[in-house]
């Protein structure tokens, strides 16, 4: 069972980082190198496959960290739970009676546990094959344990050969294909055979194991929705490096945007002086646009000797800060508004008003009186344009404070948290004058600083890392729950 | 100061005419320095600001920022591409600036000023004299498209009502109704081939010549799409209104008729059916409130657009009079009207129970006050 475990742990490449500190050198051979060169070795070395994996397993296990096998063991079990859950549930519905209500419920959690009952059968069958492929070769261990043999053990097996004598090693295939009545061809392809049927396995398993980990972790109940994503200018004692620092961000997720093509509406733009940004709004919308800019919130640090503006005098690294935060748009349905909750500040006319007056001012103003939260709009030229805006960016803050409460009512000790905790954090530096970037929250850095500000690949692949320590946050917070309320 | 108003209108009343220049030659406009060195955009709204300011022109900031924005190619100051708001302006583009603003300063409306303004969202032009459509008249839009929507959802089936807009102007309402109704097309190519061949009608003094026409066209299009028929008495508006239905691309759908609703004649012999809804937002200023009005409203905007009589009420009353020969039966009348006039229009109507119309609901603006009449008839 544990070997087994060995190599799910190191076939898994998401699970590469938990692994890295504890793979040993000799076994770089086996991460660093993709299937096929390692097909490759093998036909040019012409070693036994089960000689070189047993040879690895065994050292390997006995170098693994106790606190990644227990972690990985709790993953087994909870999957066994699951599967048993799964089963039981079963057959409930199908024989015992239960009133409307439970079996609503039940019929629901059947329904969830379905997909990953069926991968887990999935990866159960598909290790038996490979234990039997195994238990095959090693019923010839004798043969495992000469080092210098060259011939594969499958070939061996597949024949039906009797258990050589130990006390009589052969030395070369030859040898053994001699006593078999085989010659070099048949061999070679027999080997062959055996490689390539190992190898499909491996590839099938590596994508069950892609699977079960995908529908494992949660998800999120807002990643789908488009996004309104504001920035502000920090404050500091002096100079404008924050809001030039603001414009630079500002224009990287506009071109991020691009890159990935969503739409890009401008709801807000208000420039400080010598042409930096105070602060700016814009709404996103295309596919899972939440999904890739939740971990964009929070403080953003630049360090840099600035080249142009105020600041831009005397030639120090000034230390600048700007906030982003991102609002997740809720449909209609989801943020309930009340008229009555509700001021509209627009221009008020004296008098009559209508045909009286002739004016252009089409600014509104919206006051949410429970809350106290105001939004201006002056984007167009129509008043009920206007209102319309403000409205949409209304409802979306008033959703970011449903989520926020939802968040705290979590509790979660993540690192990467999407919420209060997050917003006061710096999460990233940009540090011009050592030309890299930092993410603080997976101590992930990014060379060419000008090449992320395009808000292209560099962008892209930091985002895809910190969605990939999300997903191995998460689970690791699945189980820990799991093994807690087991106990 | 009247008379001069006067001569400027007739001036300006020619049709497709953007603000002539001809008007400069009544006022005391002296010429502005120009400005030395290069300006960016921020820096010229603020300095026109200023000369407005002195000159005791309203909206001082608002129309130089649209002025400003509408030289540079946006629509408001606020959505202009942040690159443009420090960049050096071209002669070319502070010598528009110029003009534009020397027209503000003879108290020229904006919207004149720019030749286009938005109506719910749509981009319409505008010319002198035709009546700017107020911001008030979108919510009388917005009823009406929640009470069609009501209807069709009761009946079960998508409303494609026949409408009439009494005074279309610069045809904001049918126009911003035509492109929010759900529309239903008919399958096949050959109705379209149809379509493309019939020339889009436009206006006819001669009642019969347009009574032969519509007769002929009009079975053609029975079941296609909403329909709706935008009436005015002045040729400047009807012009407008077909540029505007051209540039919105709804001129098939649309028919534009120059007809003085007030004229007896017109209503004697009708080619189309009974009307589903009748719209209107009529002349409803009293009398003697005209004289009030700002500068801008007096001086370029027609007077017979806004000049309803004693109490305000004369065109409305022509137009709930016409209602037993032009509405359906439980058809509908939306108004908007002075914030006085709900209590006028119930006591009138009661006043005349020979129409069978009912005042059903009053809404107010975003102001508070009452503007809104929905009325229906209810009878034979």
């Amino acid at each position: 069972m544990n070997r087994h475990l060995c190599v799910w742990l190191f076939r898994h490449p998401s699970l590469n980082g938990y692994l890295q500190c504890h793979i040993q050198l000799h076994s770089h051979q086996f991460r660093q190198i993709h299937l096929d060169t390692r097909l490759q070795v093998f036909r040019q070395n012409r070693n036994c496959i089960l000689h070189l994996l047993s040879k690895n397993w065994s050292r390997r296990y006995c170098h693994q960290d106790t606190k990644m096998l227990w972690k990985h063991k709790a993953l087994q079990k909870y999957m066994e739970n699951l599967s048993k859950e799964y089963q039981t549930l079963e057959q409930c519905l199908q024989h015992i009676p239960v009133n409307e209500e439970n079996r609503r419920s039940l019929n629901r959690r059947h329904a969830e546990l379905a997909p990953l009952a069926a991968i887990y059968q999935e990866i159960q069958e598909t290790e038996q094959a490979i234990e039997e492929l195994e238990s095959m070769c090693k019923s010839r261990q004798s043969l495992a344990l000469w080092p210098r043999l060259e011939c594969s053990s499958v070939i061996i097996a597949h024949f039906n050969l009797e258990l050589l004598d130990s006390s009589n090693p052969p030395t070369s295939a030859s040898q053994v294909a001699g006593t078999t009545g085989l010659n070099k061809q048949d061999e070679k392809q027999l080997q062959e055979l055996a490689l390539e049927e190992r190898q499909t396995i491996d590839q099938k398993i590596n994508m069950l194991y892609n699977e079960l980990f995908q529908s494992l972790v949660p998800k999120e109940k807002y990643d789908k929705n488009d996004v309104i994503l504001e920035v502000t200018a920090g404050r500091t004692t002096g100079g404008d490096i924050c809001q030039q620092f603001t414009r630079e961000i500002f224009d990287m997720y506009q071109n991020y945007s691009c890159y990935k093509h969503w739409q890009f509406e401008l709801l807000n733009y208000t420039p400080a002086d010598y042409g930096g940004l105070h602060h700016a709004a814009a709404r996103i919308s295309g596919d899972g646009v939440y999904k890739h800019l939740k971990y964009e919130g929070g403080i953003h640090r630049v360090q840099r000797i600035p080249e142009v503006g105020l600041s831009s005098r005397m030639q120090r690294i000034h230390t600048g800060t700007m906030s982003v935060i991102v609002l997740p748009q809720p449909d209609e349905v989801d943020v309930k508004l009340d008229p009555k909750d509700l001021r509209i500040d627009t221009f008020r006319a004296k008098g009559a008003g209508g045909q009286h007056v002739n004016k252009t001012d089409s600014a509104v103003r919206l006051v949410h009186i429970p809350t106290g939260l105001v939004v201006e709009c002056q984007q167009e030229r129509s008043q009920i344009k206007n209102k319309e805006i403000a409205f949409r960016v209304l409802r979306a803050r008033l959703y970011q404070q449903i989520i926020e409460k939802d968040k705290r009512q979590q509790q979660s000790a993540r690192k990467l948290q999407v919420g209060t905790r997050a917003q006061s954090e710096r999460i990233r530096t940009y540090n011009f004058t050592q030309d890299r970037v930092s993410d603080h929250r997976i101590a992930y850095e990014v060379r060419d600083i000008k090449e992320f500000l395009c808000g292209g690949k560099g962008l892209d692949q930091l985002i895809q890392r910190l969605l990939q320590s999300a997903d191995e946050e998460a689970i690791a917070e699945l189980l820990d729950e799991h093994l807690k309320s087991a106990k | 100061m009247e008379l001069w108003g006067r001569m400027l209108w007739a001036l300006l009343s020619g049709p497709g005419r953007r603000g002539s220049t001809r008007g400069w030659a009544f006022s005391s406009w002296q010429p502005q320095p120009p400005l030395a060195g290069l300006s960016s955009a921020i820096e010229l709204v603020s300095h026109w600001t200023g000369v407005f300011e002195k000159r005791g022109i309203p909206e001082a900031r608002e129309s130089s920022e649209y002025i400003v924005a509408h030289v540079l190619g946006a629509k408001t100051f606020q959505s202009l591409r942040p690159a443009l708001w420090t960049q050096p302006l071209t002669s070319q583009q502070l010598q528009c600036i110029r003009e534009l603003s020397s027209r503000r300063l003879q108290r020229m409306p904006v919207q004149y000023i720019l030749g286009e303004w938005d109506f719910q969202g749509l981009s319409l032009r505008m010319v002198p004299p035709v009546f700017i459509p107020r911001p008030e008249t979108e919510e009388l839009v917005e009823w009406v498209l929640e009470e069609v929507a009501q209807r069709s959802h009761a009946v079960g089936s998508p409303g494609s009502p026949l409408i009439l807009e009494v005074g279309c102007g610069s045809g904001a309402i049918s126009l911003s109704l035509l492109s929010q109704l759900p529309q239903e097309r008919l399958r096949g190519s050959s109705w379209m081939r149809e379509d493309r061949a019939a020339p889009s009608p436009l206006w006819f003094t001669d009642s019969n010549a347009y009574h032969i026409y519509l007769a002929r066209l009009w079975p053609r299009r029975k079941g296609c799409w909403s329909r709706v028929i935008a009436v005015d008495k002045r040729e400047a508006a009807i012009s407008l209104t077909h540029e505007n239905a051209q540039r919105l691309r709804l001129q098939d759908r649309i028919w534009i008729i120059h007809l003085d609703m007030t004229s007896e004649r017109s209503w004697t012999h009708l080619p189309w059916g009974p009307m589903d809804l009748i719209v209107s937002n009529p002349p409803y200023v009293f009398h003697q409130d005209m004289e009030q009005l700002a500068p801008e409203i007096r001086s370029y905007e027609d007077p017979a657009a806004l000049d309803g009589g004693e109490e305000g009420m004369d065109i409305i009353t022509h137009i709930l009079a016409l209602a037993p020969r032009l509405l359906k039966d439980s058809g509908s009348i939306f108004l908007e009207v002075d914030p006085r006039h709900p209590e006028l229009v119930s006591s009138w109507l009661q006043s005349r129970p020979d129409l069978y119309l009912n005042l059903v609901a009053v809404r107010r603006d975003f102001c508070g006050r009452p503007r809104f009449l929905h009325i229906r008839r209810s009878g034979p």
